[in-house]
């Protein structure tokens, strides 16, 4: 190295510098390692392709629901396209590969009931856009994003931007307290604690999420109606004659009719007939003779009632539930024609196939789901007493009426000679759902139903009459009272937790007729009013 | 002459970071990307099957491609610098920043959730051990040539120390043959087998001169025992055996930047083969 020139060298040790330009040394040992691992994998996947269905690239574990499919990937999946929702519908449906109520058009029509929303399948949206799967054996495909729900549904989420409940009415037509029962249910059985006394008479349904609805026998017999109930004395008046006055017994056995079959297997005893008066002792929940009579006395008032003249109560059902009125009505038809048929006379023969008719066109309106209920043929006929009775008629009638009802009128409201129908079922959501037995545990019944100040009256034997305790005032909480556990931080806020995106199939079959065909669609679309075939689950 | 001569590293060590147009890029393009994902979760669902998701998974694909360019760059320099592809530097900093936000957009297409399934495990995992262990590559590339720099008076090119250690050990034996007995022996027993070859030791990455004065202590001691004209030649042995040890820490460094090649480049190319059953996975089904 001797010989090196000054310009060859660095450092001051004088090293030699290359003789020539060095290339950086190529190590492709590691593009070979490198790509021949990619090609192994790539070899594994088309393997795993063509043999096994793509077993081993699976995005994850299917949902415990799905997991029978195992590595049947075709079973949902298509080559290049999303995952048909037809695929679904095979085991969804039970019947066949066509959506029916896991349509959006069925979902339009739930709880709204409004037909004029339900659209055609092009706007449909797949299954598998909202149903994410391969998240997990554990993964819950039912818990849909709110992000689903706001796409269509302008609220933000439930802790801030979400509408207050949407409440059924309450019940108007019962004069009830809450105080006072409570207190005496309290007394009478020796309870301690006032949720017991809540539940004496609000008995949960089996699945705990609602009750059952209030039952006269259950809940109120032991204090109310009892033996020593009676009517005060009332003024008989014969069949056909218009005067204040109300039918005996006798004038409902001879007449025939809805009332036939029962007035000859009731008690005679119970009526003390004087003179041209009567009365009738004890009384019963839904007594038929004072019903029965109550009925004659609006028909005197109201000749046209139509449908509502066959109504036990008032037609105030709650919207969407049309149909218990027709099935009530249809049920006086049905025993109208059984307590007629058997009788000879040309005129009784002619009203039993009126009635007849009339059974045959409800039960087809019930059956046909393209022919809409019209509940107004239940509250037109109502308006205003028949003008040719004379106001002082009138006026004796209706007299007559508070006289008839006056001991049923403790507890129920009477209003054009109609008890108020009761809204026995206590459902007051109409567009989500309320699990009480996931809430019994976590807060007090009074905690969340505090409108009535049932505790800060309890022990106040004085307060009989306390303005806040009706039967009307609805004593359920408002949004805010839900938004202060279910936010982020605590119980789940989601749509889905208290919202069902599906309609409840217990209608499937109604459901599925209207919507499954050309003409139901068409239908549905020129439909101008609410209609009342599927009803909020 | 070093293969890790870092172009900036002389404006780095002034003190004063100057972010340049790709750091600020890449900012701003994370920031873009974060904004839209903050949104994205308040208005939308962000999820890998989502129109959001899939741009993340999608602008992903084309950041990992862009930055494997890069090591194909350096194996078509011919092409490249005939169709004039930009410069080293320039595809150093896609590979560098596009990978950085290859990850960040990999964790947003994923709505920064765990994977389910064993290949999105695979996938999920890969992506990240491909962009952390650039991250260090690129901490290495930093740290090492300031290192070297900072203790060393030699400089040396990692294919040539074989050369350069002959080299010195051929000088310092020619010296030694003149030597008085006593060099001889100190020299058989203590320098020459260090001379013998490149040696690789843990001792360089805490101490850059590889512990040189303990070394050398023996040295020390012989000389004060040396007349004039051998404890020159003594002094000369010493040079050559501090030149050695140098060169063994170039050695050490840079061999360990090509080790870490070996945990970065066959990973990415598993990563970009899986990338690849990915979208075809992710389309046919």
């Amino acid at each position: 190295m001797s010989n090196q020139s000054k310009k060859g060298s660095f450092s001051d040790l004088e090293l030699p510098v290359a003789k020539k330009y060095l290339t950086p040394a190529r190590r492709r040992g590691l593009l070979w390692i490198g790509a021949g691992a990619a090609a192994l994998l790539l070899a594994v996947a088309a393997w795993d392709f063509l043999g096994r269905q793509g077993e081993l690239f699976t995005a994850g574990p299917l949902s415990s629901n799905h997991a029978t499919f195992g590595s049947d990937c075709a079973a949902c999946h298509q080559p290049f396209g999303e995952v048909a929702s037809d695929r679904c519908s095979v085991c969804h449906e039970k019947y066949g590969d066509a959506l029916g109520v896991y349509t959006f058009a069925a979902h339009y029509v739930y709880r709204s009931n409004d037909f004029q929303r339900v659209t055609t399948a092009e706007n449909e949206t797949a299954c598998s856009a909202c149903h994410l799967e391969h998240l997990g054996r554990e993964a819950e495909i039912t818990l849909v994003s709110d992000a689903h729900c706001l796409s269509c549904h302008d609220f933000g989420s439930f802790n801030r931007e979400h509408p207050p409940f949407e409440l059924a009415a309450d019940d108007a037509g019962l004069v009830f307290t809450h105080i006072h029962h409570v207190r005496e249910v309290m007394q009478q059985q020796g309870l301690v604690d006032v949720e017991r006394a809540c539940l004496h008479c609000h008995n949960a349904q089996p699945d705990g999420k609602n009750f059952e609805p209030i039952d006269f026998d259950r809940h109120c017999d032991a204090c109310h109606l009892t033996t020593t109930e009676k009517t005060p004395r009332l003024p008989l008046r014969e069949p056909g004659e218009t005067a204040a006055g109300v039918l005996s017994l006798a004038s409902f056995q001879a007449d025939g009719g809805p009332a036939a079959q029962w007035a000859f297997y009731t008690d005679p005893n119970e009526y003390r007939q004087l003179g041209r008066g009567v009365t009738k002792s004890p009384l019963h929940h839904e007594d038929r003779w004072v019903m029965e009579n109550l009925r004659a006395l609006r028909r005197m008032l109201y000749p046209d009632a139509g449908l509502a003249d066959l109504l036990r109560s008032s037609a105030d059902v709650p919207a969407g539930e049309t149909r218990v009125l027709y099935e009530e009505a249809l049920a006086t038809l049905r025993e109208a024609a059984t307590g007629l048929r058997g009788r000879p006379e040309p005129e009784i023969q002619e009203e039993l196939d009126r009635i007849e008719q009339l059974l045959g066109d409800l039960e087809r309106a019930l059956q046909d789901p393209y022919t809409p209920l019209d509940e107004t043929d239940f509250f037109l006929a109502l308006e205003r007493p028949d003008p040719g009775l004379g106001e002082e008629l009138v006026a004796e009638i209706e007299t007559l009426v508070n006289d008839l009802t006056g001991p049923c009128q403790r507890c129920h409201a009477v209003d054009r000679a109609t008890f108020a129908r009761v809204q026995k079922d206590q459902r007051a959501l109409r567009r989500a759902e309320f699990d009480h037995r996931a809430h019994i545990l976590q807060v007090r019944c009074l905690e969340c139903h505090a409108e009535i100040p049932i505790l800060e009256h309890l022990d106040d034997e004085e307060s009989t009459d306390v303005a806040e305790d009706r039967a009307e005032i609805q004593n359920l909480p408002a949004i805010e009272s839900c938004q202060a556990c279910h936010e982020p931080r605590q119980a789940s806020n989601r749509c889905v937790t208290c919202h069902y995106f599906h309609p409840n199939k217990t209608r499937r079959s109604e459901l599925l007729l209207y919507l499954d065909t050309d003409e139901g669609r068409n239908r549905a679309r020129e439909e101008q009013t609410s209609q009342t075939f599927l009803q909020g689950g | 002459m070093s293969p890790v001569a870092e172009p900036r590293a002389g404006r780095r060590r002034s003190g004063r970071f100057r972010a340049g147009p790709w750091a600020w890029a890449f900012v701003l393009a994370a920031a873009a990307c974060l904004v839209l994902y903050a949104v994205g979760l308040v208005l939308w669902e962000v999820r890998p099957g989502t129109l959001l998701g899939m741009s993340y998974g999608i602008a992903a694909a084309v950041l990992l491609t862009g930055a494997a360019l890069y090591g194909l760059r350096r194996r078509t320099m011919s092409t490249v610098s005939r169709w004039r592809l930009g410069s080293a530097a320039g595809w150093l900093r896609l590979h560098l920043y596009g990978g950085g936000l290859f990850l960040l957009l990999v964790l947003m297409h994923t709505g920064f959730r765990l994977p389910t399934g064993t290949w999105m495990w695979w996938l999920w995992l890969l992506s990240l051990w491909t962009a952390f262990s650039g991250l260090a590559g690129r901490a290495l590339q930093l740290w090492i040539p300031r290192v070297l720099a900072s203790g060393l008076s030699v400089e040396a090119n990692y294919d040539r120390i074989p050369e350069l250690v002959a080299e010195l050990r051929q000088r310092a034996e020619r010296l030694v043959a003149d030597c008085d007995p006593s060099v001889q022996s100190l020299y058989a027993r203590k320098i020459a087998p260090a001379l013998a070859a490149p040696e690789q030791s843990a001792t360089f990455f805490f101490d850059v001169t590889g512990g040189a004065r303990a070394r050398l202590k023996d040295l020390d001691y012989l000389a004060g025992l040396l007349s004039s004209a051998e404890k020159e030649k003594l002094r000369e042995i010493e040079r050559l055996y501090r030149a050695k040890l140098e060169i063994d820490a170039h050695y050490t460094l840079q061999r360990l930047l090509r080790v870490w090649l070996w945990f970065h480049v066959p990973p990415s190319l598993v990563l970009l083969a899986l990338v690849v059953v990915h979208i075809f996975t992710v389309s046919y089904y």
